[in-house]
């Protein structure tokens, strides 16, 4: 069994009386340590797809399991605790606590699973150093450029040791450089630490980091792409990194 | 997530908006405010009606009437107010002592003193009432003290104003009689005779002769009593005793039956009390005693159907002012839930984020439970402080106004009290108010969906 198994996915909403199909009928494996980009256009439920894999949103049918466990059949609190163990988040706007400083920001997955302040502290600060904002953990989110905030964003996904981490359009905000520092550092991570990284977009250009690009159009996968040039196209960047 | 942190996040979103939370807060401040004073000034009340109740009379009395004596055509139903009588009263329950009086009328004895009985007083009522128990009725001696055992049969007592009918015979028209009247100097003017002290004489009076000034004359040898006087009574707000004079009670029965042998009365009748008062261990039995004597059939009164009257009384005034209170703690209530909820649109965003990173429901609901039972408990705390501040004003200020209405002069009387269990009552009852108020915003804020919130813009 593959760490992501999506079996004959389907969401239906209503508008009024009409049924729109978002999600038609997915099938999709993704293996541990896999960056997975999900590319789509606006409306092509891409989404809709990562909401139902972070288990924010009941498909109408079908099945989601990750890492062995059905979250398509999990109720809140359950989905509470398999989202403090297994999942990370990045969002495109940051979803930073505007009154927090960056170290409590990351800290507060940890927070939530119960963790005391100190050692929560402790790999908050740990985790700023690895995304080079050591030295901004009292800097609150508006004192911080939006690569700073998204790096900060990537340090709390990172932080409680997930599994998997969500990105949604994560470099959406960002201008061109700050993008690829930002991808470079998020895909770089997930490496070092085998971990399963899903990205959705609809550039490009972000695809081209992940291992496999999955195209999907009309709630449905039309095609999928692996990508051998991935490992290639980090490894430049880390190359003019360090010129 | 721990509840320090969960503390720490709801002092921190209070912090966050400090003007609103002090805003409502200020609500429940005035709420509970109004609620403690209310409450204190119903306390207060109570206890001044207990404290005149308790000038007026003796509340762990009662007293039974014998509307029957002197009586010639006394209904045949009626008890009797006799020994028997007594001995049945004792037997009531918690009745600590049953203390009788028997009424000498004023045309039976007159009282003299002085060198050859130069001061007389005439037509004045004598009770006899048991020396051993005299202590009991709560008087106090203004001058001299209680009548000692063994000498209970030559002693007499005199209210306040007796010795001021002492009438000088020696003497004409006005200068026969004082009056009491105040001196320049504060003091009162002296009565012609001091009775601490003084040999008293009571002469039992022939009714069938009369003096030229209308008091009738003496029966002679053998009809006379040598008293010493021991104490003058206490000025009696109730103007029960000011002129009454107290003998032992078989002192009276033998005047009694002395003056009916001279006179040539014939009583087959057995001999009965005129009053019979029965005090009780505590004000709260003391209705059950009253309604046990006059299940056997005697008329009775107490302080205790007074006390229960106005108690009821002002049962009905503290739940006016009650009502009124917990209005403004309604909304003040109202407040908080608005307040919570305007909380709640704000942070909309951040309830999303929460949710998102794992924190679980239950949490979130908690988190915003402690931050209305928090304003709630603020607003008790500073109510409590600020109640206390308004009752010591009321008390200093109106005091006396408040005494004025009771009809009393209570200067020293309180009219707020605040006791310790109303102090805690009030930081429940407001803690638990916010954290009804808070219960509709929670529930509220953890049904936002989690997608909508985080949703990009």
């Amino acid at each position: 069994m593959a760490f992501i198994e999506i079996r004959n996915l389907r969401k239906i909403y209503r508008l009024g009386n009409e049924k729109v199909y978002a999600l038609k009928n997915i099938d999709l494996e993704i293996n541990k340590g896999e960056v997975c980009c999900i590319l789509g256009t606006s409306g092509s439920g891409k989404s809709t797809l990562l909401n139902m894999l972070a288990g924010l949103e009941k498909p109408t049918r079908g099945d989601i399991f990750i890492n062995g466990v059905n979250i398509a059949k999990l109720n809140e609190r359950r989905l509470a605790k398999f989202r403090q163990e297994n999942t990370g988040f990045v969002f495109q706007s940051y979803n930073l606590i505007p009154q927090l400083t960056a170290l409590e920001n990351v800290g507060m997955p940890l927070m939530f699973k119960g963790l005391p302040k100190s050692i929560r502290n402790k790999k908050a600060l740990k985790m700023l150093k690895a995304v080079g904002l050591g030295d901004r953990m009292k800097h609150r989110p508006n004192q911080m450029s939006g690569g700073q905030q998204q790096r900060v964003g990537i340090a709390r996904a990172f932080v409680a040791k997930p599994n998997v981490i969500f990105a949604d359009e994560p470099t959406g905000n960002l201008d061109t450089k700050t993008t690829i520092d930002v991808m470079t550092l998020m895909v770089d991570m997930c490496r070092k630490h085998n971990l399963t990284l899903i990205i959705v977009t609809h550039d490009i250009e972000i695809a081209a980091y992940a291992d496999r690009i999955v195209h999907i159009i009309d709630g449905e996968i039309t095609s999928v792409e692996e990508n051998i040039h991935a490992e290639d196209i980090n490894t430049e960047n880390e190359r003019e990194e360090t010129e | 997530m721990k509840i320090s942190d969960m503390l720490q996040m709801c002092f921190r979103n209070l912090w966050r908006r400090k003007g609103r939370t002090m805003l409502t807060v200020t609500g429940v401040v005035i709420g509970s405010c109004a609620v403690i004073v209310m409450i204190s000034l119903g306390i207060g009340m109570n206890k001044a009606m207990d404290g005149m109740l308790g000038t007026l009379g003796d509340l762990t009395a009662v007293t039974i009437y014998n509307y029957n004596y002197g009586n010639s055509s006394a209904e045949e139903d009626k008890p009797l107010l006799d020994d028997t009588a007594i001995e049945s009263f004792k037997n009531i329950e918690n009745v600590t002592a049953v203390i009788p009086k028997m009424s000498v009328s004023g045309e039976m004895v007159t009282i003299a003193s002085g060198k050859n009985d130069r001061y007389k007083i005439s037509w004045t009522e004598i009770y006899g009432i048991d020396f051993s128990l005299f202590d009991e009725m709560n008087y106090t001696a203004a001058q001299g003290e209680f009548p000692k055992e063994g000498m209970y049969e030559n002693a007499i007592v005199f209210g306040n104003e007796v010795p001021y009918q002492f009438r000088d015979t020696k003497k004409k028209g006005q200068a026969s009689y004082t009056y009491k009247q105040q001196l320049p100097d504060g003091t009162f003017s002296k009565p012609f005779v001091e009775p601490v002290g003084e040999t008293i004489m009571l002469y039992i009076n022939n009714t069938k002769k009369m003096n030229d000034d209308g008091s009738y004359q003496y029966g002679g040898r053998g009809y006379e009593f040598k008293m010493l006087g021991t104490a003058v009574l206490e000025t009696d707000p109730m103007w029960e005793t000011p002129y009454s004079v107290f003998i032992d009670i078989n002192l009276a029965k033998q005047i009694i039956s002395d003056y009916q042998r001279l006179n040539g009365i014939r009583d087959n009748k057995p001999a009965e009390y005129t009053q019979v008062k029965i005090l009780t261990d505590n004000i709260e039995h003391t209705e059950a005693v009253q309604e046990a004597v006059e299940a056997m059939g005697y008329e009775a009164s107490s302080m205790a159907q007074v006390r229960q009257e106005m108690q009821g009384y002002l049962g009905v005034i503290q739940m006016v002012l009650g009502s009124l209170a917990a209005i403004s703690l309604l909304v003040a209530a109202i407040s908080i839930t608005n307040t919570m909820i305007m909380s709640i649109y704000e942070r909309t965003r951040e309830i999303g984020i929460m949710k998102v990173l794992g924190c679980f429901i239950s949490n979130i609901r908690l988190v915003f439970l402690m931050e209305a039972g928090m304003i709630g408990l603020l607003g008790g705390v500073l109510g409590t402080i600020i109640s206390y501040v308004i009752s010591a004003v009321m008390n200093f200020l109106g005091s006396g106004l408040f005494g004025s209405m009771m009809g009393m002069q209570t200067a020293d009387s309180q009219i707020s009290i605040i006791p310790l269990w109303l102090v805690l009552l009030a930081l429940v009852f407001s803690t638990i108010i916010g954290l009804i108020s808070g219960f509709y915003p929670a529930n509220r804020a953890v049904k936002i969906s989690a997608l909508e919130a985080i949703r990009n813009e």
